[in-house]
Parts: structure tokens; sequence; C-alpha cells
């Protein structure tokens, strides 16, 4: 910008009181200056008619409302509470249960945390490279895949294939630590191919992985800018106060609408 | 802004793990967040997921907010900023901008900006029409730099003043003033070019 003076006025000192004008806080001889070098510069009276127009297309961008979902979502995000749930459970009527049930009730709850790490995509990732291997293993020892879900599930067939199977598989891999995993795995399974709980009203989690998400308390006066390069190493598990961890975050996984 | 008293009250509740404080702030503040959000990102569904994100954080850090240092909105703003910057970061100016041109023209009928004024003159509905105009300015605010983008919202979109927004992104009042200016005019400018393309 040329920094010349019009009318007693120097061009670096109308930018500053631009937004004053604008505001419509200027007053007085100010104001008067001001209005005489807006009519005589060439740089500056361009200028104010273009930020007071962009001032005056921003006044048609109205409010957006957010999904109605996103209430719920934050909640059921941070708290691990999906209110809405929780709502429709309070106001069903409850029936009657017996022992089975509850017991039942009671191992779902127990698997509760389980389940939802599995589901988590690293997890999923790590679950799904066991049942492959696992599947190669019998597939190896020479049950199909096919006939394992023909297995009986009552608890003492399902012993019985479970040992049966794991004497082989110790027969043939002495990795003591490898058995653990596959145990575990076959644990899992039989978990999985029994689902406990009807999951329908729940939101799968989000494609989006957070891992390399930097970001830092505010207070930390630390400059961020947009041209700034990736050059950090810091990752998620950004080191926060151990006060500041005591709060309950159920998982870091955002949720989108599902309706 | 907001009854100091009654926000930190809020927040130690919260931190207390007072469940309905909790959602006593996720419903005052969502909406402010999740604008902030979709006008610097541009698409709904990345406002959304920021949102949230933005909630996450709060919850975590919520224990180091200090309302002797400022007020609450400045600090959830902060949170905001600084989590639109990292996402500025990880998806690149391209792809928001490319993005946000599809957001634009969310109608059935995707059209390219210029033929979506000279639809103006046509449709006499000036509800269509201002909304029309809205999603044309909305669309022109992306192609500004992100400094200046975030300085127009927080100023002409969310009425912060002057110190505030200094605070939030952490450069002198002055600064903050100058780069208002400059969205402003830049904006301007990019919808009068788009205005003249069509006359
Ligand atoms: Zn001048």
């Amino acid at each position: 910008m040329p920094d010349h003076t019009s009318n007693g006025m120097q061009c670096h000192e109308f930018d500053g009181l631009l937004s004053d004008a604008l505001d419509g806080v200027l007053t007085g001889l100010q104001l008067d200056r001001f209005q005489a070098h807006v009519r005589t510069c060439s740089a500056c009276g361009p200028l104010f008619a273009e930020v007071e127009a962009g001032r005056n297309w921003l006044k048609d961008l109205t409010e957006v409302e957010p999904p109605v979902s996103l209430v719920n979502n934050i909640l059921a995000s941070t708290t691990g509470v999906d209110t809405q749930r929780l709502r429709v459970n309070v106001s069903a009527p409850q029936p009657r249960i017996g022992w089975v049930e509850r017991a039942q009730a009671w191992a779902s709850g127990a698997m509760q945390p389980i389940w939802r790490t599995v589901r988590q995509p690293r997890f999923a990732m790590s679950f799904g490279m066991a049942f492959f291997s696992l599947s190669v293993a019998l597939s190896v020892l020479g049950v199909k895949p096919a006939d394992l879900r023909q297995v009986s599930l009552r608890p003492a067939a399902i012993r019985h294939t479970y040992y049966n199977t794991q004497a082989r598989v110790v027969r043939y891999y002495e990795n003591i630590r490898f058995v653990y995993e596959v145990e575990s795995r076959v644990r899992e399974l039989k978990r999985n191919v029994t689902p406990t709980e009807p999951r329908s009203g729940e939101a799968a989690p989000v494609k989006k992985d957070h891992k390399d998400d930097t970001t830092q308390q505010p207070e930390q006066k630390q400059e961020r800018n947009y041209s700034q390069t990736d050059s950090r190493i810091i990752l998620a598990s950004a080191p926060m106060g151990p006060s500041v961890n005591d709060l309950p975050v159920v998982s870091v996984t955002t949720y989108r609408r599902f309706v | 802004m907001e009854d100091v008293q009654v926000v930190a009250m809020l927040v130690r509740r919260c931190v207390a793990g007072d469940a309905a404080a909790w959602e006593e702030i996720v419903q005052t503040y969502n909406r402010r967040i999740y604008n902030i959000c979709y006008r610097f990102a541009g698409s709904a569904n990345d406002a959304e997921d920021l949102t949230q994100e933005v909630f996450i954080k709060m919850y975590r850090t919520l224990t180091s907010y200090d309302s002797s240092k400022g007020a609450f909105v400045t600090w959830v703003t902060t949170i905001t900023r600084n989590l639109l910057v990292d996402h500025f970061r990880k998806t690149k100016q391209d792809r928001i901008t490319d993005s946000l041109d599809a957001t634009a023209s969310s109608r059935e009928d995707a059209q390219p900006l210029s033929e979506q004024i000279q639809d103006q003159s046509a449709p006499p509905d000036a509800r269509v029409r201002s909304r029309e105009v809205g999603e044309t300015v909305h669309a022109a605010l992306a192609r500004l730099s992100p400094e200046l983008r975030e300085a127009v919202i927080l100023r002409d979109l969310q009425d912060f003043d002057y110190r505030e927004i200094a605070t939030v992104l952490k450069v002198p009042e002055g600064t903050v003033k100058s780069r208002i200016n400059r969205g402003r005019a830049e904006l301007a400018r990019l919808l009068q070019r788009t205005y003249r393309q069509v006359m």
C-alpha cells in the first residue's frame, strides 16, 4: 500500500482505524479525518469499500443447525453413556428374569469392555489376523472352518471340541505362548459366535483414526499456525497430568449419525 | 457473554463427576462449536467429527480450565481452533476446497459457482435466494487463507471481540484487526469476481 498522507491521515493510520470505523466506534475529529481519507486516497477508498462489502456478505451466513444426533453422539463418545438408549431402557417394562438370563446379562456386561476393544479398528485387524492363522492351523489339522460352524454350542460339546483341538495344536506347535494366544482367540471366537446382546441402536465406530492428533491443551502457550510443517513426533499419548486423566473417557471414537 | 460464576460452578460439578453438568455444557456449546467447525472446515461431516473431537478434548482437559484466566467460551474456542489447525494440516487446502465445492452445490443439480449465481435471477423466492447466496459466500470463505478465514469467522460470524480473538489466536490485537480487514476485503474480491463472470 502506498503510504502517503491524505487529509492529514497516513494510510497505515487509516488501516488501524478501519475496524473501529466499521464497528461505529469512531467519533469526532478522528471520524472526520477518516472519512476525508476514504474520499481522497486512491488506495484506501476502494479498500474501505471492499472491507465493508466483505463484512456485509458475511452477514448472509446465518447459523446452521447441528445434526440432531450430535449431542447424543458427543455424550456417547465422552461419558460412554448413550442417553437416548438409556431412556428407552428405563421406560421399557421390566420382564421377570430367571437366573440363567441374569447370569447371561452379567456375562455380557463383563464382556462389554472386551467387546468394545475388539471392535476398534486396530484390534479388529489383529483379530482378523488371529482368525486367519487359527483357520490355517485348523485346516492343517484337518478341521474345516465350515465344520466349526456346525460345532455344537452345548458347553460340554464346546469343551470337548476345544480340548481336542487344543491337544492337536499343542502337538503341532510347541511354542507355549502361541498356544496361549490361540486359546484366548478361541474363547473370543466362541463369544462372538453367540452374541449375548442385540446391538441394533448402537453406532459403529467411524473410520477415522485420531492417533496422530497432536492437539495440545490451550493453556500451553504454544503458537500454532497453518503453514507449520509436520515435524512433530508426539503422538496421542502426549503427556497430560495424572489428574487430567482421571475422568473416565471411554473411547476416542467419534460417532456419526445413523438414522 | 457468559456468567463466570455459573460456568465455573458447572465446570466444578462436572470435574466432580456430575454427568448432568457435563450434558449442560454440551448442550450450551455444541451449536457454537459446530458452526465454527462448519464454516472453517466447509463440510457438515467434518464439522460433526471435529465438534465431537473438541468435546472429547474438553472432557479430558476440563480440570485444567482456570476461570481466573479467562472466559470458558474463550477456552472452548481455543480448543476448537487448535483442532482446526491440526485438521487443516492433515487435510491439505486443495482437498478442503474440493469438498467445499461439492458441499456448496449439494442441491441435486450440482453446478459451478457462477451458474448458481445466474440462477438467482430466475427464482423469485427470497428464501431460496438467500440460501443460495449463503452457499456462495460459504464457498468463497473456503478460498480464504486459514489465517484470514478464522479471523473473520470469529469476528463476523461468532461476534467475539478483538481481545478474545487475540487470546484464541495468540496474536496481538492489531494483527487480529488487520487479518479481519484483509479477510473481508479478499472475500469481497472473490465474490465480485464471481459476479462479474456472470454479468
Ligand atoms: Zn490511504
